[in-house]
C-alpha cells in the first residue's frame, strides 16, 4: 500500500490543477464519434484561434461523456470555478465560443449545454439536471469526459489503481470472494458469474496462465466498450491486473476489433504508462506479483467476439470457435489456462475492490447487482451511451434520449446485437436485466439497444440480421453455416413475394436445428426470426399470405409510381441513378424494368412519387 | 500507393520480429497492409517460415479476416456502413444507388482502381447514420439523393477528387 500512497501523493497536485485550473482550461472530447463529427477540426481551430489572439489557456484532450448527439463537445473550466460544457462546437463556431466563453465569467449561451462544476452558472442548467443524465448512475463512466485518457496521473488522482493496491494486499481467494459477493457477472452477454469463472482459472496449476479482455465489441449498434476504452483506458488495465493477481495469471491480452483504432492507440499508451509506474511488469506495486499486458488488434471478424474464436485469433489462426470441452480455463490461449472477460466486466472490478462488495451490490435488483452501460441508436432523437442500475425500465432510457423521431411510434427494440433478437414495442417497460429479456426469447446482451419505429419492416430487418449471421458464420459447422444460409433464402423469398404457408414450419425447424450448432453464433442466430414469428405474427402473415409489406420496405413487394404532376419531377428524373424516370410532354412515368427502388426520386418529389404494393391490388 | 518499392528486403524487415506462439500474425498483417495497402502474396511464404507453419495456414488466416486485403486497394475507398442504425435510416437504398452509379458491387473496385466500394461494420458513429466513409472520413447523415450526387462527383473525379 505504501508504494501506492507515494504514487498517489505525487499526483495529487495534478488533479488539483484539473479541478481548479490556474488559467482557463479548454477540454475537447476526442473519440471515434466526436471525430466523425469534426472534433479534430474543432481542436485545431481552438489552438489556432488562441495563438492568433495571443490568449492564455490550456488546451487538452478528454474522452466521451456518452452524449454522441451533442458532439463535438468542449468543456471550458476557469480559475473562478466556473465550468461549462458546450455542445456541437464545430470549427466554425470556435471563434464565437472564444469571444463569449473564455473571458472572465463569460458564457457562450448558444452553445452551452450544461454547467459541470460545483458553482452554478446563470442561465445554464447543471449537468445533473439534464434529463439524459438524471436517470443515470455513472460509476463505470465516472471518469468519462472528465479526465484526459492519456493521463495516468489524472486517473490515479481520481482514485485509480487504489483497487489494485488493495487487492494485492489480499490473498487471491479473498479477492475472488469479494467479486463473488458483489454479484458481478460477465457483461459480454453470457452473464456467467465472474468470481466463479476466476476460481476455475485460479484452481489450474499449469503456467503460464492468461487473462484475456474481449474488446471485440462486434455487435453493430453496440459501442459501450469503445466509450470506456477511449475515455478511461486505465480502468480496464486495473481490472485485468486485479484479475491476474486473483487467478495467478501473469500475462494478458486485450483483443480490440479492427474498427476501433483509437481504442488500440489509447490502450497501448496506457499500458506503457502503467509499466513506467510499476503498475504492470515483473513486480506490480512492489508486491512481488508479476502481470503484464499486450494489445492484439483484430482484423474484421464478428465471430472473434466468441471467446474461443477470439483465442484462436490470438493464436495466429483463423478465428474459428473451438469445440468445448476443453474450456478456456483448462486450455485456452496457446493451450494454456485462460480467462476471457468483456471490457465492461473488468471495468467493474476496480470499483468493487475500492468501495467494497456491499457498496457495489447496493445498486441494481435482487438478482442483478450494479450498473450496466447501454448504447442507444437507430430511430432515436439522441444517440447516446448511458449507465443505469439494472432493472430500470427500457422506456425510461428511450425517453431520456429524447424519444423517437417526430410523429413516429415505437415498433420494436433490438437488444444485444443481431443475434440478440427483437422485442415488440408492447414490452417497452421491460426492466433492463437478463431474465425478462430471456422470457421474451431475446437476450439483453452486451448493451446495444437499437430503437425501431413504425417505418421499419420486421421481415426486412430479419432478413438483414439473418444475412449478417450467415455472412459472419465461420463455416466450421454445417448446422450454422448451412442453417443460416437456408434461413436467408427463405426470408429473401418471402420478401420477394414468394412466401409459402409452409415457411413458418420450415423456419421453426431451422431454428430448432441451429440450436445444435457448435458455438453461440449458431445457437443464437435464429433468435430474431423466432421472435418475429412469435411477436409479430400479423406482419409476417401479411407478407406470406397477403403478399404485402405493410411498411413498404420489402423490395419485391413494392413498386414506385408517379401518382401526379409536380414541378419537382424533372429534378427527380435527373437524380435517378438508372434513368428510370421517363418524361414526355411534361408527363412522367417510371420504367419498372430499370427502377432499383432506391427512393431518391421520392425524396425529391414526395408529392408525386408513391410507393405502392407491387403484388396486391394497386391503390394508384 | 501500389507501386511503392515492393522489394523483398523491405518485406523481410517487416516480418523480422515474428515468432511462433507470440500472437504476432494479425499485427504483422496490419503492418504489411499499412506499408503496401494490402498483403502481397510474397509475404505468405516468409510468414510461414517465421511461424514454422505452412503457407496454406497463413493464407487461411489471412483470408478469414475481412479487413486484410489480398489485392491492392483503389485510390478512393468508399466504405458503406452495414450497421443497423444506417440500415433503419435508408442505408440499403444508398447501397443500391452507389452500386448502380459506380458500376461496382460491394467489395469490388473499378478496373482502373480509381474507386472501390467496401462493406464496413458499425463502429458506433450512429449519430451520423446513414453514413459512408471516403478513405476513412465519415460523411453523414446522407439522403439517397445526396449519396447519388456524391457518387457522381467522385466518379467524375476518377478517385482523385475532393475526398471530404
Amino acid at each position: 500500500m505504501s508504494v501506492y500512497s507515494d504514487l498517489r501523493a505525487k499526483v495529487n497536485k495534478v488533479w488539483q490543477t484539473v479541478e481548479t485550473p490556474p488559467r482557463p482550461r479548454i477540454a475537447v472530447g476526442i473519440t471515434t464519434c466526436s471525430r466523425a463529427q469534426g472534433a479534430d477540426e474543432t481542436l485545431a481551430a481552438i489552438r489556432r484561434e488562441l495563438a492568433q489572439r495571443k490568449l492564455e489557456a490550456d488546451v487538452v484532450v478528454t474522452g466521451c461523456w456518452g452524449l454522441c448527439y451533442a458532439e463535438p463537445m468542449v468543456e471550458v473550466a476557469k480559475p473562478s470555478g466556473q465550468r461549462v460544457l458546450y455542445q456541437q462546437v464545430t470549427a466554425d463556431s470556435v471563434p464565437r465560443l472564444i469571444d463569449e466563453g473564455l473571458d472572465g465569467e463569460g458564457v457562450c449561451g448558444v452553445l452551452a449545454l450544461a454547467a459541470t462544476g460545483a458553482t452554478p452558472v446563470q442561465g445554464v442548467p447543471s449537468l445533473e439536471s439534464l434529463h439524459i443524465i438524471t436517470l443515470q448512475t455513472r460509476r463505470l463512466m465516472a471518469n468519462c469526459g472528465v479526465i484526459e485518457p492519456d493521463s495516468i496521473d489524472q486517473y490515479i488522482g481520481r482514485g485509480g489503481y487504489e483497487g489494485l493496491a488493495q487487492a494485492l494486499a489480499m490473498p487471491s481467494e479473498a479477492v475472488i470472494k469479494e467479486v463473488t459477493n458483489a454479484g458481478l457477472w460477465g457483461r459480454g452477454g453470457a452473464a456467467f458469474p465472474t468470481g466463479r469463472k476466476w476460481d476455475f482459472l485460479r484452481g489450474s496449476k499449469t503456467q503460464p496462465k492468461y487473462m484475456v479482455c474481449n474488446a471485440d465489441e462486434g455487435d453493430p449498434g453496440s459501442f459501450v466498450n469503445r466509450t470506456l476504452m477511449e475515455s478511461d483506458p486505465h480502468l480496464i488495465i486495473e481490472g485485468m491486473a486485479i484479475g491476474g493477481h486473483a487467478c495467478g495469471a501473469s500475462n494478458g491480452f486485450i483483443y480490440i476489433r479492427e474498427e476501433y483504432p483509437l481504442c488500440a492507440e489509447r490502450m497501448r499508451l496506457a499500458i506503457g504508462q502503467a509499466r513506467e509506474r510499476g503498475l504492470l511488469g515483473p513486480d506490480v506495486l512492489g508486491s512481488g506479483v508479476a502481470f503484464d499486458l499486450e494489445v492484439v488488434r483484430g482484423a474484421g471478424s464478428y465471430v472473434c467476439g466468441e471467446e474461443t474464436g477470439l483465442i484462436a485469433s490470438i493464436e495466429d489462426r483463423r478465428g474459428m470457435p473451438k469445440i468445448r470441452p476443453p474450456f478456456p480455463a483448462q486450455a485456452g490461449v496457446f493451450a494454456k489456462p485462460t480467462n476471457v472477460n468483456n471490457v465492461e466486466t473488468y471495468a467493474n472490478v476496480p470499483l468493487i475492490m475500492r468501495h467494497g462488495a456491499p457498496w457495489y451490490a447496493s445498486m441494481g435488483t435482487e438478482k442483478n447487482k450494479g450498473t450496466k452501460m447501454f448504447s442507444l441508436s437507430g430511430h432515436i432523437q439522441r444517440v447516446a451511451v448511458l449507465e443505469v442500475p439494472f432493472g430500470v425500465p427500457l422506456r425510461r432510457l428511450i425517453d431520456a434520449c429524447g424519444g423517437l423521431p417526430e410523429g413516429r411510434t415505437l415498433k420494436a427494440i433490438q437488444p444485444g446485437g443481431p443475434l440478440g433478437g427483437i422485442i415488440n414495442a408492447q414490452h417497452v417497460d421491460i426492466p433492463l436485466e437478463p431474465e425478462p429479456f430471456r422470457e421474451q426469447g431475446a437476450l439483453l446482451g452486451s448493451g446495444g439497444l437499437v430503437i425501431i419505429d413504425d417505418t421499419a419492416c420486421i421481415v426486412d430487418l430479419c432478413l438483414y440480421f439473418e444475412w449478417f449471421a450467415e455472412d459472419e458464420s465461420c463455416g466450421r459447422c454445417t448446422t450454422c453455416h448451412g442453417g443460416t444460409q437456408r434461413m436467408v433464402e427463405i426470408l429473401r423469398r418471402i420478401a420477394n413475394g414468394a412466401g409459402r404457408s409452409s415457411d413458418k414450419e420450415m423456419l421453426r425447424l431451422l431454428g430448432d436445428t441451429l440450436r445444435w450448432s457448435n458455438c453461440a453464433h449458431g445457437t443464437a442466430a435464429p433468435t430474431v426470426v423466432l421472435n418475429m414469428l412469435d411477436a409479430f405474427p400479423e406482419e409476417y402473415q401479411e407478407h406470406v399470405e397477403g403478399k404485402r409489406c405493410p411498411a413498404r420496405q420489402c423490395r419485391g413487394l413494392v413498386r414506385y409510381e408517379i401518382s401526379g404532376p409536380s414541378p419537382n419531377l424533372p429534378a427527380a428524373a435527373a437524380i435517378c441513378p438508372t434513368a428510370a424516370i421517363v418524361g414526355k410532354d411534361g408527363a412522367y412515368r417510371i420504367d419498372q424494368g430499370l427502377c432499383i427502388k432506391c427512393d431518391a426520386c421520392r425524396e425529391i418529389a414526395p408529392e408525386a412519387v408513391q410507393v405502392v404494393d407491387a403484388l396486391a391490388p394497386s391503390t394508384v | 500507393m501500389t507501386e511503392t518499392a515492393k522489394t523483398p528486403p523491405e518485406l523481410e524487415a517487416l516480418v523480422a520480429d515474428v515468432k511462433p506462439d507470440n500472437a504476432d500474425l494479425l499485427a504483422v498483417f496490419h503492418h504489411i497492409q499499412e506499408a503496401y495497402g494490402y498483403v502481397p502474396p510474397e509475404a505468405i511464404p516468409l510468414l510461414a517460415a517465421k511461424l514454422r507453419t505452412t503457407p496454406a495456414k497463413v493464407f487461411g488466416a489471412m483470408s478469414f479476416y475481412s479487413e486484410i486485403r489480398t489485392e491492392p486497394p483503389p485510390r478512393l475507398t468508399i466504405s458503406w456502413c452495414s450497421g443497423p442504425a444506417c440500415r433503419l435510416k435508408g442505408g440499403e437504398n444508398i447501397r443500391r444507388a452507389l452500386e448502380s452509379i459506380l458500376d461496382v458491387e460491394l467489395d469490388q473496385s473499378t478496373p482502373d482502381l480509381a474507386l472501390g466500394l467496401r462493406l464496413v461494420q458499425c463502429d458506433g458513429t450512429c449519430a451520423l447514420a446513414p453514413l459512408v466513409r471516403l478513405n476513412g472520413r465519415p460523411r453523414g447523415p446522407l439522403t439517397v439523393a445526396e449519396a447519388i450526387r456524391l457518387a457522381r462527383e467522385l466518379r467524375e473525379a476518377g478517385g482523385n477528387g475532393r475526398q471530404a
